[in-house]
């Protein structure tokens, strides 16, 4: 889109209520588990009650014969199920799992909760207990679940530049500390379910996905059937947050299930299952050093991370992604190790690799401002970069200083009295807390098909999904805008792998993604009704040129008149007895090319909170959390508040409770539920108060916008830990902060 | 044969007096609204109103419900024309991913029907059992309010308190 059509936008940009709405405040959006089919069986699996060992023995002879039973699927009577190659573009072909190996491939259980069987029957009840009543022999072996990480000897370096060890040595001011992250569990409140149909020939899976083209690429491998035999369907999904990105061992065994009975199979996963086999973000240790100058110039940054793994796969906690751009500092390194252990694999988590390390690397800077007696805000203003000089490269568009001078603006900052616990309110003691935040801005490849149709609707349709995050929203607002159409005459399909390939709902990426593809394809259909326009018996521009013809506002009308002498398009398709012209668009992956970028592109903003904190009775309150964020243009600023607002209740969680805990003796996550795992609920949520600076960052795409998905989250721990300390003078340097570390 | 009397409308159904409310209304009701996120009586997902309080129906047998009045989310209006309870969550943009929504609404209903004007404090308290991790819950304060004032009168049960 030209820049000249920018400044004259008229629904991008302003608020717009999810067009999902009606349809999720009265039950009628279809999460994967609404789904029922004629004759469906349910199937519920036997879980390793060990986690590290072999199976010996699985008897299903008393579950066999118990009512309704169907199956006990065992190792050798599920059917053959293949590993999936990895498919590494983040494209139409991507194919990629966390956990490589195929369930039930063979008898080694590697962490608690590994699926070892599949009762299968008429309910869920009698599948419940038919799976409770399978007798498993094991072998077992002590686990490792240890959670203390240590620098690995063979740190892997990331990035680095100059010598951080000399300058280390060498400087005035230096700071060596070590931070700490547990195990988190994603928890969406839609446990994750698989719906799977068999008709002899291909699949139909109903699944809780947060990529339909990636689940369909892996699941055809696995079943060993060619694609177009595979059908993936997610129409609305209860969340993710990572967790659903990439396929679990429930959708294969749903699968092989539905093919070995002849009949649908629904296999919903427990919410104890959810904490062993469905992914977690992975505990993470890290080492940071930052040296100064007194006046607070950074000379090193140190970052050596270990992030715990599954036994067979290597899924790498990238924290060292903002580290080499968030500030200008001459020499460092960052480094990377996995520690194997007893655990089912890790995945991504909202914010994955940036989150943990931004804990870290905020938390750290906060330490070394105590240090020199700079303010915090100040420290990070002297340090801001020219470039990304990691990758030397200019930024595409970064106003990081802007969100710390208006954070600190909105927050009140300059009242702050640096003083530990020397603030209060109300008979509270304040701590007053900030930290800056990055996520990256990228595409996936994207296809879109747009659709004008005769009874003057249009239909936009993408295999991508909508995670609750208002794509259905986004799609029909970047059609909107170039049709001149109102909202509700859009149809937004997505969630289909029969439609246009589209991209993973991760990274933050989708709306960035779907901007050139969607406008593309929106402009195609404009072109083909002027060619049909041009030569519909009943148009009244039939024998002209389609290059004399213009679309203004749903009227199809000659260059240079106005749109009400031209024709409604509705009318010229009835004309041409059309139902439908469409176009089709696309944009390629910047994620993942192989291309050396020309800018660095990343969102940027800024975390500022305040606690309260009562010595008396050890209570700890976030009380207000003012955030600025710096994503491009927000096309959606409705939803987009409450992306950054969500994240920001997530933050609160992941600094104040959130820790997956495993029993030492059998590896069992065992605060594996809803009271034990606590999350932020009404009682936590402070006041929250977003800012979006929009400076358009039209290197991404025509609109300039990026994603806003993850960032909220990003921050929001260490700023709380700076606050916290501000508070009490207690440094909490493992997450989630308890009140026993706050009473000295 | 256990008799329901569900939004209104009086159901026979033919399981266990043991099955939980909200496999009855999901799987022989084909009612979708409530959904099942733990089955522990944690998250709050599966809430529906049993003479006018929020329940978990996943924890509640079919065998106690038998002369009791239930509504659930259907019970409030449909998506071409929403209750104001549900309005109100669509105009605050109370629902991201939605699946908490449906247990956060019967939620609220069973506080406006006791209380038709509460209180911040009052609403945090009692819509706390219900969890959401998109973190919406500004947005749901914000909702019950608003239905709050567009309610006010229009609940028959609403005297009662």
């Amino acid at each position: 889109m030209p820049a000249t059509r920018q400044a004259t936008l008229s629904v991008i940009g302003k608020a717009q209520p999810r067009v999902d709405g009606p349809l999720k405040v009265s039950g009628k959006a279809m999460y994967t588990s609404d789904h029922n089919f004629p004759g469906m069986l349910y199937a519920v699996p036997v879980c390793a009650t060990i986690a590290n060992g072999e199976v010996q023995k699985i008897d299903t002879n008393a579950a066999e014969k118990m009512p309704g039973v169907r199956a006990i699927f065992v190792r050798n009577t599920i059917g053959k199920l293949f590993r999936a190659s990895e498919g590494v573009a983040f494209d139409a072909e991507m194919s990629h799992v966390d956990e490589n190996r195929p369930p039930l491939e063979d008898d080694v259980v590697r962490y608690y909760g590994q699926y070892v069987a599949l009762a299968v029957a008429d309910t869920f009840e009698r599948a419940s207990a038919a799976a409770d009543a399978v007798k498993v022999t094991y072998s077992s072996r002590p686990p490792n679940v240890e959670p203390r990480l240590a620098p690995e000897t063979n740190q892997k370096v990331e990035s680095e530049r100059g010598d951080a060890a000399k300058a280390f040595d060498a400087a005035a001011v230096q700071l060596d500390q070590t931070y700490d992250l547990p195990p988190e569990t994603h928890n969406p409140i839609e446990l994750h379910a698989s719906v799977a149909v068999w008709d002899g020939t291909a699949f139909t899976l109903y699944e809780s996905t947060q990529g339909v083209v990636n689940h369909r690429n892996v699941l055809a491998q696995m079943l060993g059937v060619p694609k177009e035999n595979v059908r993936v369907v997610s129409k609305f999904l209860g969340s993710g947050f990572g967790g659903k990105l990439f396929p679990w061992t429930q959708s294969a065994l749903a699968a092989a299930a539905a093919r070995q009975l002849g009949k649908p199979v629904k296999f919903v996963v427990s919410r104890r299952m959810m904490f062993q086999s469905v992914g977690h973000r992975p505990r993470v240790t890290q080492r940071i050093r930052l040296s100064a100058t007194r006046d607070g110039k950074l000379t090193s940054l140190r970052q050596d991370w270990v992030n715990h793994t599954s036994i067979l796969d290597d899924y790498k906690e990238n924290c060292g992604e903002a580290t080499p751009f968030m500030y200008s500092v001459p020499n460092l390194r960052v480094t990377s190790a996995q520690a194997r252990r007893h655990v089912g694999p890790p995945t991504p988590m909202r914010g994955p690799g940036a989150v943990p390390g931004l804990w870290a690397t905020e938390s750290a800077m906060d330490e070394l401002a105590l240090k020199l007696g700079i303010d915090p805000v100040q420290l990070r203003l002297v340090n801001e970069p020219k470039i990304d000089e990691g990758l030397n490269i200019p930024f595409s568009s970064r106003h990081l200083k802007e969100c710390l001078s208006t954070g600190a603006q909105k927050f009140g900052w300059e009242k702050r009295n640096p003083s530990v616990g020397s603030m209060k309110r109300d008979g509270l003691t304040l701590g007053w807390g900030m930290a800056a935040c990055s996520w990256i801005a990228e595409r996936f490849a994207f296809a879109a098909s747009v659709e004008l149709r005769d009874d003057g609707t249009a239909r936009v349709s993408t295999a991508t999904q909508d995670i609750g995050t208002g794509t259905y929203t986004i799609l029909a607002l970047l059609v909107s805008e170039r049709l001149g159409l109102a909202v509700d005459k859009i149809e937004v399909a997505l969630g289909d792998t029969r439609l246009p390939p589209g991209p993973l709902s991760g990274g933050s990426m989708v709306t960035a993604s779907a901007v050139h593809a969607v406008t593309e394809a929106a402009a195609k259909a404009i072109d083909a009704l002027l060619a049909t326009a041009a030569k519909a018996h009943g148009s009244k521009f039939a024998g002209r040129k389609a290059s004399e013809l213009e679309y203004t506002n749903a009227m199809v009308h000659a260059k240079g008149e106005s749109a009400s002498s031209g024709m409604p398009f509705a009318d010229l398709l009835r004309a041409g007895n059309l139902q439908s012209v469409s176009g089709a668009g696309s944009s390629q992956a910047t994620f993942g090319s192989a291309s050396k970028p020309k800018f660095s592109s990343h969102s940027f903003g800024a975390q500022f909170v305040e606690v309260t904190w009562q010595p008396e009775i050890a209570r700890l309150r976030v009380s207000r959390v003012v955030t600025v964020i710096d994503a491009g243009r927000i096309l959606n600023p409705l939803a987009g508040r409450n992306q950054i607002e969500g994240a920001v209740v997530m933050g609160i969680g992941m600094s104040l409770f959130e820790e997956t805990s495993y029993d030492p003796r059998n590896g069992a996550p065992i605060n594996s539920n809803l009271a034990d795992y606590i999350v932020s609920s009404n009682a936590d949520v402070p006041s929250l108060d977003v800012h979006f600076v929009e400076y358009p960052d039209t290197h991404l795409n025509e609109l300039g916008a990026r994603g806003i998905g993850e960032i909220g989250l990003a921050g929001v721990a260490a700023a709380i830990a700076n606050a916290v300390y501000h508070a009490t003078g207690v440094r909490v340097r493992e997450l989630p902060i308890k009140i026993e570390d706050l009473i000295v | 044969m256990i008799t329901l009397n569900v939004n209104g409308k009086t159901h026979e159904v033919d399981a266990d007096p043991a099955t939980p409310l909200l496999y009855v209304l999901r799987n022989d009701l084909k009612l979708n609204g409530a959904k099942f996120g733990c089955g522990l009586g944690q998250c709050g997902a599966c809430t529906v109103m049993v003479d006018g309080e929020a329940v978990y129906s996943c924890l509640t047998p079919i065998l106690l419900l038998q002369g009791r009045s239930i509504k659930t989310l259907e019970g409030l209006g449909t998506a071409e024309q929403p209750g104001p309870l549900q309005q109100a969550f669509i105009d605050e943009q109370a629902a991201q991913c939605g699946y908490c929504i449906p247990g956060m609404i019967m939620r609220a209903q069973a506080l406006l029907e006791r209380n038709p004007s509460p209180s911040d404090e009052q609403i945090r308290a009692h819509m706390n059992a219900g969890l959401c991790r998109c973190g919406t819950h500004m947005r749901i304060l914000r909702a019950v309010h608003r239905a709050s004032k567009t309610m006010q009168g229009a609940i028959p049960g609403a005297k009662r308190a």
